[in-house]
C-alpha cells in the first residue's frame, strides 16, 4: 500500500454539489412529465367500505388514478422476511400513511384536486398501539391473516408478534440466582425518524416495455427486484438510477414507492414524478427507528464483574415487517454490549402496531439499546461502588474473550477506546459548576455481502470505476477512487466513477449496514489488481525489465532504482490498445466470513448470531443541565472508535461528527409523538426537532487502529453506523451524574429530565419483578405456519 | 390573474408573469429551471431553499415571487462556478462541509450573508447565522471550520489551522 490511502482527497462529486449543479431526483424533469400524488389513509386502522375513483379520473388535467385494482393482487416481503404488505391498501388500512390511491396530473394543483375527488368510506377498527397490550391474549390483531403469510423459515411469529429472536448462552437463571448483586431496570425509547434533508423523490419513465426509475434510494438493486416482483415484470426490464442522494440514514433503504410510481406512469402513459412533502416523509415511508421497551436484569460479583444478563426487549414494528425481523437479533447482541458476560438470556419480540413501519434506520436498535445498557452499566457500577470507567475496564471484552454466542474476539480497541475517550474528555478532572460528564461504550458489526466492480484505464491515462455501490453522501463511493489509485499508483482524482445505476454496475447491497468500503472496497481492490497485473506485464515489455523490478507511482511505471526507465500509465494503456488489448479488470472480492460461533440455543437466527469484524467505540459527553427547566446542553463529545484500519480519515471523521449530532437529537429532542387516534402529532420539523448549528457541541474524534484480520480492504471495518450508537448513553449518564436522577425515557426531554429530578423517577424504572426465563415468556415459537419465501429470502441486512 | 415580475437572478435579468400565490422557490425551480436551491420542507424549517434577495437571506419556499419584483436574487448557482469556486465553496469542500450536499446550497447562502455583514465572525455568530439551516450529515463542525477558513481568506489572511 502506498501513501495514497489516509490522505485527504477532493471528492469527485464535490464541486457539482457546492455550486448547485448536482441534480437530485426531485430536480429531474422529463418531457410531458406528470405530477404524481398519493392518497393516504389518514387513519390508523380501518376497513375500506367503499372506494370510488371515477369522479377523480374525469377531472381536467388528470391522466391516471390507480388503486389496488390496477396492480397485481399480491403481498410482498420487501426484504425477504414476511410477505405482509400490498402496494396499495386492499380492504384494510393499517397505519395513517398507508397508500390507498395514486394520481398523475398535469400540475400538482390538479393532482391535489383529483385526490380530493376520490370517494372513500372507512369503518374504523380497534387500534393496536401499545406493544405490551398487543401481545396479550385477546388483543385486536394488526394482521388477521398473519399465520397465512409467506415468511422466511427462521421466523417465529404469533398473532401481533411479527418475529422473535433470542441470544442464549450458559445458564442465566442459575447465575443470576448465585450473583452477589442483581439490578433490574426498564428503559423505554420512543420511535425516531431518520430525517434526511432531501425528501423521497421518484421519477418513472417507460420506453416500450422497459421502465427507468429515478429514485432517491439507498438500495437501487433491492428496489429493482421488488418493482419486478410486485408489478410482475422481468427484472431486466427495470432500471433503477439514483441521482445525487440527499442523505438517507436508512430512511431510504428498502423498497419504497418505486413500483407505485412505475405503475402510475404506465397508466398515465407519460413520465411521472412524485416528490414527498415533509409531512409525508414523516408519516409514510416504512423506515423509522423502533420504539423500544428494554428490560434488563444483570447479576454481578461483589468485585464488579458481570456474571449474567437477562433481557426482554419489545420492538414496535409498526404496521408492516419490512426488514425489522432481523433487527431483534441485533438488539439482543447490543443488549449484551461489548462486555464479557458468561451467561446471557436475551429475548426480543417484534410487535405489529398501527404505526408507521419501522426498519433499519442508521444502526437499527443500536442507539436505543446502547442507551439502556449504558445507563444500566452506570447503575451497576454504582451498586458495587466502582467508578464507571473502572467498572467498564473490568468488563469490556479483550482478545480471546467469548461473545454472546461464543465468537472469539480478535485483538480489538475496546479498552483503549474507553481510556482514550476518558482522557480526551478529562475524566476525573474538576468541572465548572453545573457541568458533568458521562461515558458509554458500545459495539457494532461489519456486514459482509456481495459487491462487484469494473476498473479500466483508457488510452488517455485516466481511470474509470464502474460499481453498483450507492453514495449516500458520506463519500464512501467517492473513496473507492482512493483504493483503485493506491493499487495502480495513481491519484484518486485520476478516476471517474460510474455508480448507482442498476444497468451499469454489478449488484450491490446499497448504502446499508455501513458496508460500502467494507465490500465494494474489496471488489475495487480486486478489479484494480487485475489491471495492475496487465499494466506490469505490458510495461515490463516496454521497459525491457523484469516484472518484479517495476513500481507504480505518480501515474507512471518505473524500474526500481533507475527512475529514468519509466513510462506513463497512459502510454502503457495506449500501447496495450494498439496491440489489440485493453486495460480492464473486474472484481467481486470474497466476502469475509463470520467468526465461528454457537447459536444452537437461539431462535430467530436471521444472520446476526455473531458480529463479523466487530467495531468497538466509546464516547464521553460533557453536558450542562439547567436544574430549573430540565434543559440539557451538550458542550463536548469525545468520540473514539476502533473501526479497524482507517482508510479515509476525513470521511470517517465526517461520519462521526455527523453521527454524534444526529444522536444528540435521539438523546434529547427527537421522538415521535402519537395521539390516541394513532396519528403522529409532530410530523413537521418545527415539532420534531433536529439538532441545529446552535446545538452542536465540540466533537473530538479519535481512532484506535485495530485492523481486522478477516475484514474489509486492508483490515477496515464498517464506519457509518457506529458513531450514532453510544452518544445517548453517554449523555444519559452525564445527566444522571449532574442530577442524581436517572432518566429512563428516550428522548430525555426537558420535561422528562425535570420530572426525574423532582420525583427521582420518570415513571419507567423497574420492570416489576424478576424477568421470566426465555422458556416461560409469552410469545413462544409458533409451531408450523411458516412457509419459506422464495426469490428474495437471501436479501438481508 | 398572473402579474408581471421583473427580477435579476444570478446576474441574469428575467421578465415573467406569475400567479400572485407563487413562491419564489417555485418560480426559481419550476419556471426558471434554477434547481440549485432545494426544497426540504416547504415550511421555513430547513433552510435548504435559502437565497439572497438583495443582501438579505430568505427562505424562498415562504417568500412570494412578487416580493422579489425589481430585486436581485442570488442563489448558490450565482456564488461561483465549478471552475472558479467562491472561497466559501472551496472551504466547504476542503473542510469536509459537503457530504450529501442537500443542505449545502442553503448553508452557503447563509454563510455568504453572514460574511457580507460580518467579515470576522465569532464562533457564536457563525452558529447563530447557520441555525436556520439543518444539516443531517456533517454534525456542523466541518461547516463552522469552513466558514472561518473562507472568512480568513476573504480578509486576505492565512487560513486558520484545524
Ligand atoms: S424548503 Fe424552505 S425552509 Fe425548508
Ligand atoms: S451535507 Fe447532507 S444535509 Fe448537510
Amino acid at each position: 500500500m502506498t501513501a495514497t490511502i489516509e490522505r485527504p482527497f477532493p471528492r469527485a462529486d464535490g464541486p457539482a454539489k457546492a455550486t448547485g449543479q448536482a441534480d437530485y431526483t426531485g430536480d429531474l424533469t422529463a418531457p410531458g412529465m406528470a405530477h404524481g400524488r398519493f392518497l393516504v389513509a389518514g387513519r390508523a386502522h380501518a376497513r375500506i367500505r367503499r372506494l370510488d375513483v371515477t369522479a377523480a379520473r374525469t377531472r381536467p388535467g388528470v391522466f391516471a388514478v390507480i388503486t389496488a385494482a390496477d396492480v397485481p393482487d399480491r403481498l410482498y416481503a420487501s426484504s425477504g422476511f414476511v410477505a405482509d404488505r400490498p402496494l396499495f391498501a386492499r380492504n384494510v388500512v393499517r397505519y395513517e400513511g398507508e397508500v390507498v390511491a395514486a394520481v398523475a396530473a398535469a400540475t400538482p394543483e390538479a393532482a391535489d384536486a383529483a385526490l380530493r375527488a376520490i370517494e372513500i368510506e372507512y369503518e374504523d377498527l380497534p387500534l393496536v398501539l401499545d406493544v405490551e397490550r398487543a401481545l396479550q391474549p385477546g388483543s385486536p390483531l394488526v394482521h388477521e391473516n398473519w399465520a397465512g403469510y409467506e415468511k422466511d423459515g427462521e421466523i417465529v411469529a404469533e398473532g401481533n408478534m411479527a418475529a422473535r429472536s433470542t441470544i442464549v448462552k450458559g445458564d442465566a437463571t442459575a447465575a443470576l440466582g448465585a450473583a452477589d448483586v442483581v439490578v433490574r431496570e426498564r428503559y423505554v425509547a420512543d420511535m425516531i425518524h431518520p430525517v434526511p434533508i432531501e425528501p423521497h423523490a421518484i421519477l418513472a419513465e417507460w420506453s416500450g416495455d422497459r421502465v427507468t426509475i429515478h429514485s432517491s434510494s439507498q438500495v437501487p438493486f433491492a428496489a429493482r427486484t421488488m418493482v419486478a416482483e410486485t408489478l410482475e415484470i422481468p427484472q431486466h426490464r427495470v432500471r433503477v438510477v439514483v441521482s445525487h442522494l440527499g442523505g438517507g440514514f436508512g430512511g431510504k433503504c428498502d423498497f419504497h414507492y418505486e413500483a407505485h410510481v412505475a405503475a402510475l406512469a404506465r397508466a398515465a402513459r407519460r413520465p411521472v414524478r412524485v416528490v414527498f412533502t415533509r409531512r409525508e416523509e414523516f408519516t409514510m415511508p416504512d423506515k423509522v427507528g423502533h420504539g423500544m421497551v428494554v428490560d434488563l436484569e444483570t447479576g454481578l460479583s461483589s468485585d464488579g464483574r458481570i456474571v449474567a444478563r437477562r433481557g426482554r426487549i419489545l420492538l414496535d414494528c409498526g404496521a408492516y415487517a419490512a426488514d425489522s425481523p432481523v433487527l431483534g437479533q441485533i438488539a439482543c447482541m447490543e443488549a449484551v454490549g461489548p462486555y464479557r458476560i458468561p451467561h446471557v438470556d436475551l429475548d426480543a419480540r417484534l410487535v405489529y402496531t398501527n404505526r408507521v413501519p419501522s426498519g433499519s434506520v442508521r444502526a437499527p436498535t443500536g442507539p436505543q439499546t446502547c442507551w439502556a445498557v449504558e445507563g444500566h452499566t452506570d447503575e451497576l457500577a454504582a451498586r458495587v461502588g466502582l467508578d464507571p470507567v473502572e467498572f467498564r475496564r473490568r468488563n469490556l471484552v479483550t482478545a480471546g474473550d467469548e461473545g454472546p454466542t461464543r465468537q472469539l474476539f480478535e485483538p480489538n480497541g475496546a479498552l483503549r477506546a474507553l481510556d482514550e475517550a476518558a482522557r480526551r474528555i478529562g475524566w476525573g478532572s474538576p468541572l465548572p459548576a453545573g457541568e458533568s460528564i458521562g461515558i458509554a461504550a458500545g459495539w457494532w458489526f461489519s456486514m459482509p455481502s456481495a459487491s462487484g466492480a469494473f476498473v479500466r484505464i483508457d488510452a488517455d491515462g485516466r481511470g474509470r470505476i464502474v460499481t453498483g455501490a450507492q453514495e449516500n453522501g458520506t463519500g464512501a463511493v467517492m473513496a473507492l477512487a482512493m483504493l483503485a489509485g493506491d493499487e495502480l499508483g495513481m491519484a484518486p482524482e485520476d478516476f471517474a466513477i460510474v455508480y448507482q445505476d442498476t444497468d451499469a454496475g454489478p449488484y450491490d447491497t446499497g448504502s446499508a449496514g455501513s458496508q460500502t468500503t467494507f465490500n465494494a472496497g474489496r471488489a475495487v481492490v480486486e478489479a484494480a489488481r487485475e489491471v495492475r497485473t496487465k499494466v506490469i506485464a505490458a510495461a515490463a515489455e516496454m521497459l525491457e525489465a523484469a516484472h518484479a523490478d517495476l513500481e507504480l507511482r505518480d501515474g507512471a511505471i518505473s524500474v526500481v532504482g533507475s527512475p529514468d526507465r519509466r513510462v506513463t500509465i497512459g502510454a502503457v494503456a495506449t500501447q496495450v490498445q494498439d496491440d489489440g488489448g485493453l486495460l480492464l479488470g473486474a472484481g467481486s472480492g470474497t466476502a469475509p466470513t463470520k467468526p465461528e460461533h454457537d447459536a444452537s440455543a437461539c431462535v430467530g437466527r436471521l444472520g446476526f448470531e455473531a458480529f463479523a469484524s466487530p467495531t468497538f467505540f466509546c464516547q464521553a459527553a460533557r453536558v450542562k443541565v439547567d436544574r430549573a427547566t430540565g434543559v440539557v446542553r451538550v458542550l463536548e463529545v469525545a468520540a473514539v472508535n476502533d473501526i479497524g484500519r482507517v482508510l479515509n480519515p476525513r470521511g470517517a471523521a465526517g461520519q462521526i461528527t455527523g453521527g454524534v449530532v444526529q444522536a444528540i437529537g435521539t438523546a434529547l429532542t427527537e421522538g415521535t409523538v402519537y395521539g390516541a387516534d394513532g396519528r403522529q402529532r409532530n410530523a413537521a420539523l418545527l415539532d420534531y426537532k433536529l439538532p441545529t448549528a446552535a446545538d452542536a457541541p465540540t466533537i473530538d474524534v479519535g481512532f484506535i487502529e485495530a485492523p481486522a484480520a478477516n475484514g474489509g480492504p486492508y483490515g477496515a471495518k464498517g464506519v457509518g453506523e457506529p458513531p450514532i450508537v453510544p452518544t445517548a448513553g453517554a449523555i444519559g449518564n452525564a445527566i444522571a451524574a449532574a442530577t442524581g436522577a436517572r432518566v429512563r425515557r428516550l428522548p430525555m426531554t426537558p420535561e422528562r429530565v425535570w420530572r426525574a429530578m423532582r420525583e427521582g423517577s420518570d415513571g419507567a424504572a423497574d420492570p416489576g419483578g424478576p424477568l421470566a426465563p426465555a422458556a416461560a415468556s409469552a410469545g413462544e415459537p409458533a409451531s408450523g405456519g411458516a412457509v419459506p419465501v422464495g426469490a428474495s429470502a437471501g436479501n438481508r441486512r | 390573474m398572473a402579474e408581471p415580475l421583473q427580477l435579476t437572478v444570478d446576474r441574469q435579468a428575467y421578465a415573467v408573469e406569475v400567479d400572485p400565490h407563487r413562491t419564489l422557490l417555485r418560480l426559481l425551480r419550476d419556471d426558471l429551471g434554477i434547481t440549485g436551491p432545494k426544497e426540504g420542507c416547504d415550511d421555513s424549517e430547513c433552510g435548504a431553499c435559502m437565497v439572497l434577495v438583495d443582501d438579505m437571506p430568505v427562505n424562498a419556499c415562504s417568500y412570494l415571487a412578487l416580493q422579489a419584483d425589481g430585486r436581485t436574487v442570488t442563489t448558490v448557482e450565482g456564488l461561483g462556478t465549478a471552475e472558479s469556486l467562491h472561497p466559501l465553496q472551496r472551504a466547504f469542500l476542503d473542510a469536509g462541509g459537503v457530504q450529501c450536499g442537500f443542505c449545502t446550497p442553503g448553508m452557503l447562502i447563509s454563510a455568504a450573508a453572514l460574511l457580507r455583514s460580518d467579515p470576522d465572525p465569532s464562533e457564536e455568530a457563525v452558529r447563530d447565522a447557520l441555525a436556520g439551516n439543518l444539516c443531517r450529515c456533517t454534525g456542523y463542525q466541518p461547516i463552522f471550520a469552513a466558514v472561518h477558513r473562507a472568512a480568513a481568506e476573504l480578509r486576505g489572511e492565512p487560513a486558520p489551522t484545524g
